[in-house]
């Protein structure tokens, strides 16, 4: 095991973050922190990267403590954080030899790897070029880059495609999928993006309030809602009804907010008939339906009980300040 | 009227953003236009007082006597009695502006309708020091003379022993080179600082294994040689605008030794106060607070001399006078160790406690493990 922590817990002036958590993560592994903003994510990659003291519990790397041994914690680590900490006066050469200089590598050790990282991430024909005329993909591809320089045996990235656009966040998917594959680092992400933890983690861990709801293979944790699809509708009256009557039939229902209900199934053009027969029963229109795969999003709802998107989570308020509105 | 509503709209958030924060507001609309008021009001161009004069008379007539009597009334001067060596010693070491000359024949002379001539060797480092004490040596000598009956009787040679041809010119220009590193100390110390927090650029210190301590004095030396490059630059645009360099090349190397201290001590106040601040606007109150007066009150601008008593503490408890002070001394005066010993006394002590304050307040803010 790379990462060991135990326990760990982090208050700040009483208010808890991360909230005695314990988990491991394997070497090679890309490992996958899942949870909304405020869920506790950056607060264990800073404890993890000795830049913040936990309140008790104890985090190991490559079987060296972060608080009482933090040097060799850190000559094993490379970490991306959320913001850009390049110097953007200078150039992409410069920030990298600067970045091998802070690890002690001779010169030559440097210029040596120097192309050989900025061939992975496309940026060969840049690396004369000041960091402050990059466009936020490019920068995050040198950070991405940057940190292997002193060959780290786990490199941390705190939300490495936020605020990207969805070309640019598959292309660095791709380059972290190399340097695990290729270069054989362990990768400990933090991401509140479900598509991020379903396409690249092995295993992701699903944090929210601080504390950890399931750790498992992303597939495994999806097998959690049963097997099959979910199937979303959308009424237009009578509900509750429809729903106790879905319920009687057998069918699983996942979750049911006013007239949305979610339904699993192994064979949904089963569950489509039944459904639009029960409404034809209780003369009821259908305003939508749609059949899915199950998602991380879904797991995390059945945890939960609510979305994880920020933007799923302001709809709801806006829609139950809508429905205020009409009474 | 849209247009108004809608500056109206405006207007009225900013206003209400103002009044809910309720310290720099009020530092701002109340504390700094008072401050200035009395700096600006107080500090520069007042009537130059009590500037201490040496006198050394041979002669112990009537006249002179009365002369002399007539010289100290007023607030203008305070004269002290001292031998030839003592008087020129107190002139070298800055204790007197000027050193008065009576001959042995001042009153004989006078007596028999003859005109004297009494010497007067100044330090005119300060010209309007060096101006206000000629000012008041010719005025008293021609009233003198017109008691007597007689016209310019008693003349006043006045012989410039230190800074001779000294400009206001060359009186700024040392100030001006010690402010340039009050200021950029600011920003390449605590600005610098609080970019690098904000920015997140010190994370990337932090998490690689170089030693805290590395970090810190690796920042506060690059400041500081920052600091002194622009204290270099101002300083050689003055020499090129004819200011006066002493001591020459020696001169020149000890006031970049001046800015090295002093810069070492405002880099760590700046650094100190960076750790405490979290908005560059704060950054901008300390400014204005802390910096600006630093400056105004310093001498820098106008002699401390002009100042009302009750404003003179503050010059004295500002290790900028000090640095300020040596700076001048140096290049106007040339290097005299006597008088430079008390100002880098000063400015040395006040650079290795910001250095530590800062430099300890700066290792609690990176927090996290040691």
């Amino acid at each position: 095991m790379i990462i060991e922590v135990e326990r760990l817990r982090k208050e700040f002036n009483g208010v808890v973050a991360v909230d005695g958590i314990s988990f491991s993560v394997e070497r090679g592994e890309i490992f996958g922190f899942l949870g909304p903003n405020g869920a506790g994510k950056t607060t264990t990659i800073n404890i993890l990267t000795t830049l913040l003291a936990p309140t008790s519990g104890t985090a190991r790397i490559a079987g060296y403590d972060v608080v009482k041994q933090p040097e060799q914690v850190r000559r094993r680590i490379g970490l991306v954080p959320q913001e850009v900490v390049l110097e953007g006066d200078l150039t992409a050469r410069e920030n990298l030899i600067f970045h091998g200089m802070l690890y002690g590598l001779s010169r030559q050790q440097i210029e040596s790897r120097i192309s050989e990282l900025l061939d992975i991430v496309e940026l060969e024909d840049r690396a004369e070029s000041k960091v402050r005329t990059f466009s936020g993909g490019m920068k995050r591809r040198l950070e991405l880059v940057k940190v292997l320089l002193h060959e780290p045996e786990v490199v941390f990235l705190d939300e490495p495609t936020v605020g990207l656009d969805p070309q640019t966040r598959r292309r660095i998917w791709e380059y972290i999928r190399t340097l695990n594959t290729e270069r054989g680092v362990t990768v400990f992400l933090t991401t509140h993006y479900m598509e991020e933890a379903e396409q690249l983690c092995d295993r992701v861990c699903i944090i929210d309030h601080g504390r950890i709801l399931d750790i498992d293979q992303p597939d495994r944790l999806k097998h959690r809602l049963g097997e099959g699809e979910m199937v979303e509708i959308e009424l237009a009256e009578r509900c509750e009804e429809f729903v106790r009557s879905l319920g009687e039939a057998g069918y699983r229902i996942k979750s049911a907010t006013g007239c949305r209900v979610t339904v699993v199934a192994e064979r949904s053009e089963r569950v489509l008939a039944e459904v639009f027969s029960l409404a034809d029963r209780l003369g009821t229109g259908i305003v939508s339906i749609s059949i899915r795969k199950p998602t991380l999003e879904d797991v995390f709802i059945h945890y939960t009980g609510r979305s994880i998107r920020d933007e799923a989570a302001g709809d709801t308020r806006i829609r139950e300040i809508a429905r205020r509105l009409k009474h | 009227m849209r247009f108004l509503r809608e500056l109206y709209v405006v207007f009225w958030k900013e206003m209400l953003v103002w009044v809910n924060n309720p310290m720099l507001p009020v530092v701002r609309a109340l504390v700094f236009p008072m401050m200035w008021i009395v700096i600006f009001g107080s500090a520069f161009g007042g009537e130059v007082n009590h500037i201490p004069v040496a006198v050394v008379s041979e002669d112990s007539g009537e006249l002179s006597l009365a002369y002399l009597s007539m010289l100290s009334t007023g607030r203008t001067l305070e004269l002290k009695y001292a031998s030839p060596s003592e008087a020129e010693k107190l002139l070298k070491t800055r204790r007197v502006y000027g050193v008065l000359h009576i001959p042995a024949d001042f009153t004989e002379r006078l007596r028999s309708g003859e005109g004297v001539t009494v010497s007067l060797s100044t330090d005119e480092s300060t010209p309007q020091i060096a101006n206000a004490m000629a000012a008041h040596f010719a005025k008293v000598s021609r009233s003198f003379s017109a008691q007597l009956g007689l016209e310019d009787a008693v003349r006043v040679e006045r012989d410039p022993i230190y800074g001779r041809g000294v400009k206001y010119l060359d009186y700024l220009a040392p100030g001006v080179v010690m402010m340039t590193i009050l200021f950029s100390s600011i920003f390449s110390g605590g600005l610098n600082l609080i970019l690098d927090r904000e920015f997140g650029t010190l994370k990337m210190l932090m998490v690689s294994p170089i030693s805290r301590d590395a970090i810190i004095l690796g920042k506060i030396f690059a400041g500081v040689a920052q600091s002194i490059a622009s204290g270099v630059v101002a300083l050689v645009v003055a020499i090129l605008m004819g200011v006066h360099l002493k001591s020459g090349a020696a001169g020149f190397a000890l006031v970049i030794l001046l800015m090295f201290i002093s810069g070492f001590g405002f880099i760590g106040m700046s650094t100190a106060f960076a750790t405490r601040i979290t908005q560059l606007e704060q950054l901008m109150v300390v400014m204005q607070v802390l910096i600006m007066p630093m400056w105004f009150l310093s001498g820098g601008l106008y002699p401390l001399e002009s100042m009302p008593d009750w404003m003179k503490p503050l010059a004295i408890v500002n290790p900028m006078t000090y640095a300020t002070d040596a700076a001048r001394a140096v290049m106007i005066r040339g290097i005299i160790w006597e008088t430079l010993l008390l100002d880098l006394a000063v400015i040395s002590a006040f650079a290795i406690a910001m250095f530590l304050v800062g430099s300890y307040s700066f290792k609690k803010t990176l927090g996290g493990i040691k």
